[in-house]
């Protein structure tokens, strides 16, 4: 029985390897399949095509291990025993999470890896081939370079604490893997009696994954998460901050337009934008104001035409007076001083 | 742990071949589907300013509904998770019901919006979308509807605005953002915005979808997709799945000083609820809200707890109070099958109690 486990093992692993080559090779026709999962950033196509099937492929790889662990002869008369399925969950918690980091997210470590490569091909760094030693800590500066040496420690220490940090972090994650086993061997105990049981190798996937969310929630609201997920954004930001401060003054020695420079100008445009929108509403204000006000005026002349001409049906004809003329007179002249507001 | 599992090893490898073997024909499925559409009920652009655009939804039938009602969204991810396809919309299912629809798009802002700020965005661009409208239809007030953050605008708009807004709707609104059970408020406390903020200027989609997925990092980010290959064998559900997935990662960058001001002001201080929130030069006083409310949560929400829901009722001054309890999470509130007969209609009917 053992002999016909292996040849389906060594089957079943050929079949796999060619089931992921051939999503692989349709995935890397463009446009020709639905894309789904983290959009990854940067790094070869192979490389964001494998993470984007890297969920599916932990899966797979769980299945494989949870079922090949428990291969032993005995394992065919009765029924599976626990510990290898839960041995083969040992890494994924860690792995998952790193499999969603992006250039933008708090997974960094290579991009300021290449950035530092970069800078020191570039000469701007002091630091090529010698970061152990520099992480040791600061050391006196002078001479004439002395600012861009107070810099480059600046950095340095900078990514020391980082790495620090995201260590501590690192940590965190490791205590939910192994808080989360504990959560599913709990949850399996509870389920002990027949029927509760999971009854299939994904039942018992979701269980694990109900586990792990759980232990992973209650580190996530805790204390200690709240200041380390903090701290690992503040050092992140401080190494990024001077990162850019180093590029700026690469980009001002080689004459190019700085970040700062375009803040600035950001900054000024948007001020111009609010300007222009609060202009335009006084405008708009003062249009409405004008036109009401002629809406009014010629309202009231309108009534007092009105008013004129029902006297003039009801009074007797009798000489024309002085006071009339006025009235015609300042008629004329408000009706001439709406037409001239709306030209 | 000797707690046997009660399937036997001939079952375990079954599944697996099963798994593999569904993985191997979904490929055929998947090849040539490509993008999937959404946004797609029928719409006109009646205002637009810089990266924004307002659009008046058409439906089948001419509006029964004498004033009109302008959904607010959030500024992280789209609004047209309120239009994702035909069957799952709230924007046709509102439209069906008679109601006159408009709706926000923020864009996509880049580095030339990196300095717009909460003013710019609710006494400036929301507000000029409300005088749009109202100017259209000769009113002075409208509905609002609210979703999420946008929903946190809504509120804030009406206590700066209260003349120009006749009924509130709020859905998925976050109001106390300082309750136990929400992660994304715990995780920022100890963050130093500003310096995160003049670090990265605008802040990438890839990081806001970074910190989403890490809400439920195992669930979101795995599980999904493997469940996902149980229905690789059914294109309709597969279009679905992909819609749905591009939706969550087209995202837009936030504009780098109002996601200060929203971190700092409401998460961190939360001065919502404190009463000492002021937005441009006004004060944003809660208490100044006296129109009818709608307050729509969902009862498994991982982003909007309930409870940072729930408070509303406590701060404003409206006697005319509702809450609907939506048994769904965030995004279901939108999509799912549930939704679809209780989410607009209860919107719809509480409306029309009040025209």
């Amino acid at each position: 029985m053992s002999d016909q486990m292996n040849d389906f093992l060594k089957d079943y692993q050929a079949f796999a390897q060619q089931s992921w080559d051939a999503w692989m090779r349709s995935m890397q026709q463009p446009g020709a399949m639905g894309s789904f999962g983290t959009p990854p950033m940067g790094g070869a196509n192979d490389d964001l095509l494998s993470r984007s099937l890297a969920s599916l492929k932990a899966y797979g790889s769980w299945l494989q291990q949870a079922a090949g662990a428990g291969q032993a002869a005995t394992m065919w008369q009765q029924s599976m025993p626990m510990q290898p399925f839960l041995a083969a969950f040992n890494q994924p918690f860690a792995q998952t999470v790193a499999g969603i980091d992006s250039a933008s997210a708090f997974g960094f470590d290579h991009q300021w890896q290449s950035w530092l490569q970069a800078m020191q091909r570039a000469g701007q760094m002091g630091l090529a081939g010698n970061m152990g030693s520099n992480l040791q800590g600061s050391w006196p500066t002078f001479g004439i370079t002395r600012e861009m040496q107070l810099d480059q420690q600046a950095l340095t220490a900078a990514i020391n604490d980082y790495l620090q940090v995201s260590a501590r972090y690192q940590a965190l994650l490791q205590q939910v893997n192994s808080k989360g086993i504990a959560r599913l061997q709990e949850k399996l105990g509870q389920g002990a009696e027949p029927g509760k049981q999971p009854e299939s190798m994904k039942a018992l996937y979701d269980l694990w994954i109900d586990a792990m969310e759980d232990a992973y929630a209650e580190m996530a609201l805790s204390d200690d998460y709240r200041e380390v997920f903090g701290a690992l954004a503040n050092a992140q930001m401080r190494v990024r901050k001077l990162q850019q401060q180093q590029t700026e003054q690469m980009c001002r020695e080689l004459g190019m337009p700085t970040r700062s420079e375009v803040d600035s100008l950001g900054q000024r445009v948007q001020q111009l934008r609010r300007d222009l929108q609060a202009r335009k509403q006084r405008e708009s204000q003062a249009d409405a104001s004008e036109v009401d006000a002629l809406q009014a005026e010629i309202a009231e002349l309108k009534r007092e035409l009105a008013a004129s001409k029902a006297t003039a049906k009801v009074r007797p004809i009798t000489r024309k007076t002085d006071a009339d003329d006025g009235k015609a007179s300042t008629r004329a002249k408000t009706a001439g001083s709406a037409s001239g507001k709306r030209k | 742990m000797s707690t046997p599992l009660p399937f036997d090893p001939q079952q375990a490898f079954n599944e697996m071949a099963t798994f593999q073997r569904k993985l191997a024909a979904g490929m055929q499925n998947l090849r040539g589907l490509g993008e999937q559409d959404y946004a797609n009920t029928p719409r006109e652009a009646v205002y637009s300013e810089d990266k924004l655009t307002l659009w008046h939804m058409k439906g089948s039938n001419t509006p029964t509904a004498k004033v009109p009602t302008l959904i607010v969204y959030a500024l992280v991810n789209t609004v047209w998770m309120t239009d994702l396809q035909d069957d799952r919309s709230l924007v046709r299912n509102l439209l069906a019901q008679g109601e006159d629809v408009y709706l926000i798009d923020w864009g996509y802002p880049d580095g030339a919006d990196r300095w717009l700020t909460l003013d710019d965005y609710l006494n400036g661009y929301l507000d000029r979308c409300v005088d749009a409208i109202c100017k259209r239809h000769g009113l002075n007030a409208i509905n609002l509807l609210g979703i999420c953050q946008g929903g946190t605008f809504s509120l804030c708009y009406t206590a700066m605005h209260p003349e120009k807004v006749k009924n509130l709707v709020t859905m998925v609104t976050p109001v106390d953002f300082r309750t136990p059970d929400n992660m994304l408020s715990h995780w920022v406390q100890s963050m130093d915005v500003d310096l995160f903020v003049d670090t990265m200027g605008n802040i990438p989609a890839e990081l806001m979808n970074w910190v989403y997925l890490m809400l439920k990092p195992l669930r979101l980010n795995q599980q999904k997709y493997v469940s996902m290959v149980d229905i690789l064998d059914n294109p309709v559900e597969l279009k679905n799945f992909l819609r749905m997935e591009r939706w969550i990662f087209d995202s837009p960058d936030q504009a780098g000083e109002a996601f200060r001001q929203f971190i700092k002001e409401f998460f961190q201080q939360n001065k919502l609820i404190k009463g000492d929130l002021q937005i441009g030069r006004q004060p944003v006083d809660l208490g100044m809200i006296s129109q009818p409310i709608l307050n729509i949560y969902a009862t498994q929400d991982h982003l909007v707890p309930p409870d940072a829901s729930r408070p509303l009722g406590r701060h404003v001054s409206s006697t005319d109070y509702t809450e609907f309890a939506f048994k769904g999470g965030h995004i279901g509130i939108y999509v799912s099958g549930r939704a679809q007969r209780e989410v607009a209609p209860a919107i719809h009917q509480w409306l029309r109690d009040r025209t």
